[in-house]
């Protein structure tokens, strides 16, 4: 065999490459970095997604459904989520990111995967966030607050200066002009969400969208569907609908209640509402209802039952309606005019009121209950709770309940110019806003913190602003003699807050020693209220079913005695007016049904 | 850099007095004309100013006003400033002016709003269809063309989908509310 050097030696040529790109493929493969902000396939972060639906509307190419991701979904979702998530439809989607930009919590992006393989030609429904769970590590265009199609932010709404506030008792809000108001309805994004938590499950994203388009009659139209009040719940709500708000999630939520009191305000007079929202009122069915108490549980039922053909009277003790929202509200946050004009109204379609009767005196609750089909009782929580410390019974001592019902009721109330106020909630403060309108120096004592306090926080704001100082972590222990039996301050002490072993919420612990005395004119307690039921006979009362002081009664408010129906606070622990207002609405359902005996 | 931006909207402004000239937010010169005024207002960019490139020409439709805006965008190599030239025009029966004399490539551009807006270039007559084939339907980039109705006339529904829920149904189902007549005009759609 002849040897060939050239043989030996031609592999090493091979060697020539050795500095050079190789001509072959990384393994694995590797994908080239895309743009910044590129627009590929979507993901959804499916916990923070509360399914409104915004992406699903948005889409022009109706690529995006709502579904639910398992069977039952929709039905068990918390309020705030409809249950629904988006799936999309890649065979439609032109990766145009508008349901990214009109994504309310900034749940849905788009990422930087543009590779998609399925061995089924007809795969191209994915639903983003559980179809590619590895999205979230490959997100490329997010949303962004400060560039967005949606406005996070409230068009703020103009109130008087806090030191202009207390020189009158003029109302604080100065409600939204007819451009504002378009301005922040066009910020709502219709989704209903907010509909679910209102106890009355008013219509929120249709008279919103009616006040957007200039509509207002329809706005107005809308709201007395289902609220007979709406212009004091667009004063004076709890508005829990703006806590679900999705804008909420990484902004402000939409003002609901500034929005519906902008509506109701064009309604200048009972009159024009009878007009705008002319009724149709449906001929007497011969059947009456009796109702005690012309607060808003009470004026809802018999609204709506008048409506609906009933003769409907209202025993109410005081010479006007409106219970708590009369007399307890201040002026400064719902005028008097304004109910006078939502009362009026009612009276005009056939609501007929007895003002100065009180059931148990001036007429017998045996005599109601003789003369009509069906009863309802919703006579509220008008009976202070007392602090229970040692002199509070000393003149000068006062409930706020009283203290506001008289000031309501015009009448002079002498507080002095030192005043402190016992508690934390809603009416604590309104009883210590008022007393800075009467002039006085004002002092909140609460036992907690400032974040535990029951109260608003828009109420607490707004009384620091007048002036008002809060004491917090304060115990009053006992209140201060003069000598002649009148008060002349407040002993309290300091206290810690210890947590609590049994999981709740932190509590005050007395610190010993570090105790100090307010001096003081007047102290007004505001710890809670109970309800008077002297009224109804006992043998009815044991067969009416009570819970630590609320009656107890079925879906339809109906109590245990069939033609007795309760509501508002004597039946709900909210205790609001809108609850209240939600309790007559089922009312209303509920003697219809007990009276024709559907 | 401020300070050549300053002193580029200074003589701008010296030398094309029947134009508007700011500078803008976000950076670069804004430049409004007239449509009288523009093919000579670029041209004198681009002559004596050094806006030798031509990126860009934009079309904005301003429905409510009834106009379209083109906004024709220059690079300068040398000051590196980026320059925005506008011009407003009528929506209705209006038209532009071909640039093709000045920068053949605006050719593809004035197409491209030719196309999907429905706005002439007087000098650029009958171009060729770019993107859109045999399109007889409004101009799809203007405001008022609705995509959706387009889209659910030319696509189909994907079998699978029959299971979608509105969130509207779902709420007030699971609520009890119930949407009176007066409201559903309002309701999402």
């Amino acid at each position: 065999m002849e040897f060939s050097i050239k043989g030996m030696l031609n592999p090493l040529l091979a060697l020539q490459q050795a500095g050079k790109r190789p001509h072959t493929i990384q393994f694995p493969f590797e994908e080239k970095k895309v743009a910044e902000r590129y627009r590929g396939l979507h993901f959804n972060d499916i916990e923070a997604c509360i399914g409104c639906g915004t992406c699903s509307t948005i889409c022009q190419n109706e690529a995006i459904d709502m579904v639910e991701i398992h069977p039952g979904d929709s039905e068990s979702a918390k309020p705030g989520d409809s249950g629904l998530r988006p799936r999309v439809d890649n065979g439609r989607c032109c990766w145009c990111a508008l349901c990214v930009e009109v994504c309310p919590t900034g749940s849905l992006s788009l990422t930087s995967h543009y590779n998609y393989v399925s061995e089924d030609p007809d795969s191209f429904l994915w639903t983003p966030g559980v179809s590619n769970p590895e999205g979230r590590k490959e997100l490329s265009f997010v949303s962004d607050t400060s560039h967005s199609l949606l406005d996070y932010a409230r068009v703020p709404m103009r109130e008087l200066e806090g030191k202009e506030r207390i020189k009158s008792f003029a109302e604080v809000v100065l409600g939204y002009a007819d451009e504002e108001a378009q301005k922040e309805a066009a910020r709502c994004i219709g989704c209903s969400i907010c509909t679910e938590v209102c106890p009355v499950h008013m219509h929120i994203p249709e008279y919103i969208s009616a006040i957007e388009h200039g509509n207002n009659e329809d706005a107005i139209r809308i709201i007395y569907d289902n609220n007979p009040i709406g212009e004091t719940c667009g004063k004076v709500c709890t508005r829990r609908c703006e806590e679900v708000c999705p804008l909420g999630a990484r902004g402000e939520a939409i003002a609901i209640r500034w929005l519906k009191r902008y509506a109701t305000e064009k309604a200048e007079n009972a009159d024009m509402i009878r007009e705008i929202v002319n009724p149709e009122i449906k001929p007497p069915n011969g059947k009456k209802v009796g109702i005690i108490g012309a607060g808003p549980s009470g004026l809802t039922v018999a609204y709506y039952l008048a409506l609906r053909g009933f003769d409907v009277t209202i025993y109410e003790a005081k010479a006007k309606a409106g219970g708590m929202i009369m007399y307890g509200i201040p002026k400064y946050r719902l005028p008097l005019d304004s109910l006078d004009k939502q009362v009026e109204y009612m009276q005009s379609i056939g609501v007929k009121i007895h003002f100065n009767t009180k059931v148990g005196e001036q007429i017998s609750f045996s005599e109601i209950e003789k003369n009509h089909d069906a009863v309802f009782i919703g006579i509220g929580y008008e009976v202070p709770y007392t602090i229970g410390i040692d002199g509070e019974n000393l003149e000068n001592s006062i409930q706020a309940v009283n203290f506001l019902r008289d000031i309501n009721a015009d009448k002079h109330v002498d507080i002095g110019s030192r005043v402190a106020v016992i508690g934390g909630g809603n009416v604590a403060i309104d009883a210590a806003r008022v007393s800075r309108r009467l002039g006085a120096e004002v002092t909140i004592l609460y036992r907690r913190r400032e974040e535990d306090m029951p109260a608003d926080w828009e109420e607490i704001e707004g009384a620091k602003q007048e002036g008002v100082i809060i004491k917090t972590q304060a115990i009053p222990l006992n209140v201060v003699d003069d000598g002649s039996g009148r008060v002349k301050g407040i002993r309290y002490g300091n206290a810690r807050m210890v947590t609590d072993e049994k999981g709740g919420r932190p509590r005050p612990e007395l610190i010993e020693g570090d105790e100090h005395v307010l001096e003081l004119d007047t102290i007004i307690g505001a710890i809670g209220q109970e309800a008077d039921y002297s009224f109804i006979p006992e043998d009815l009362k044991e067969k009416i079913g009570f819970k630590s002081g609320r009656i107890l009664t079925n879906e339809w408010q109906q109590t245990s005695v069939p033609h007795i129906f309760a509501g508002g606070d004597i039946v709900n622990r909210t205790a609001d007016a809108i609850s209240a207002v939600a309790d007559g609405y089922k009312a209303v359902k509920g003697i219809e049904q007990f009276v024709f005996g559907k | 850099m401020s300070d050549n931006i300053q002193n580029l909207q200074k003589s701008l402004s010296e030398r094309l007095p029947q134009c508007s000239v700011k500078i803008r937010k976000h950076g670069g010169v804004e430049l409004n004309s007239s449509k009288e005024n523009l093919v000579g207002v670029l041209a004198h960019l681009r002559e004596h100013f050094g806006y030798r490139h031509l990126s860009h020409i934009s079309c904005v439709d301003w429905l409510e006003q009834n106009q379209f805006e083109l906004v024709y965008i220059l690079w300068n190599y040398e000051s590196r400033i980026q320059l925005f030239v506008k011009v407003r025009l009528a929506r209705e029966n209006g038209s532009g002016i071909s640039i093709r004399h000045l920068w053949p490539q605006a050719d593809t551009y004035e197409r491209e709003i030719a196309e999907m807006y429905g706005l002439p270039f007087d000098g650029n007559e009958n171009p060729r269809e770019l993107i859109l084939e045999d399109w007889d339907a409004m101009p799809p980039m203007r405001r008022d063309f609705d995509t959706r109705a387009y889209s659910k006339e030319a696509f189909y529904d994907r079998p699978g989908r029959e299971d979608a829920k509105d969130v509207r149904s779902v709420i007030s189902g699971r609520s009890g509310e119930e949407i009176p007549e007066i409201a559903i005009p309002y309701t999402r759609k």
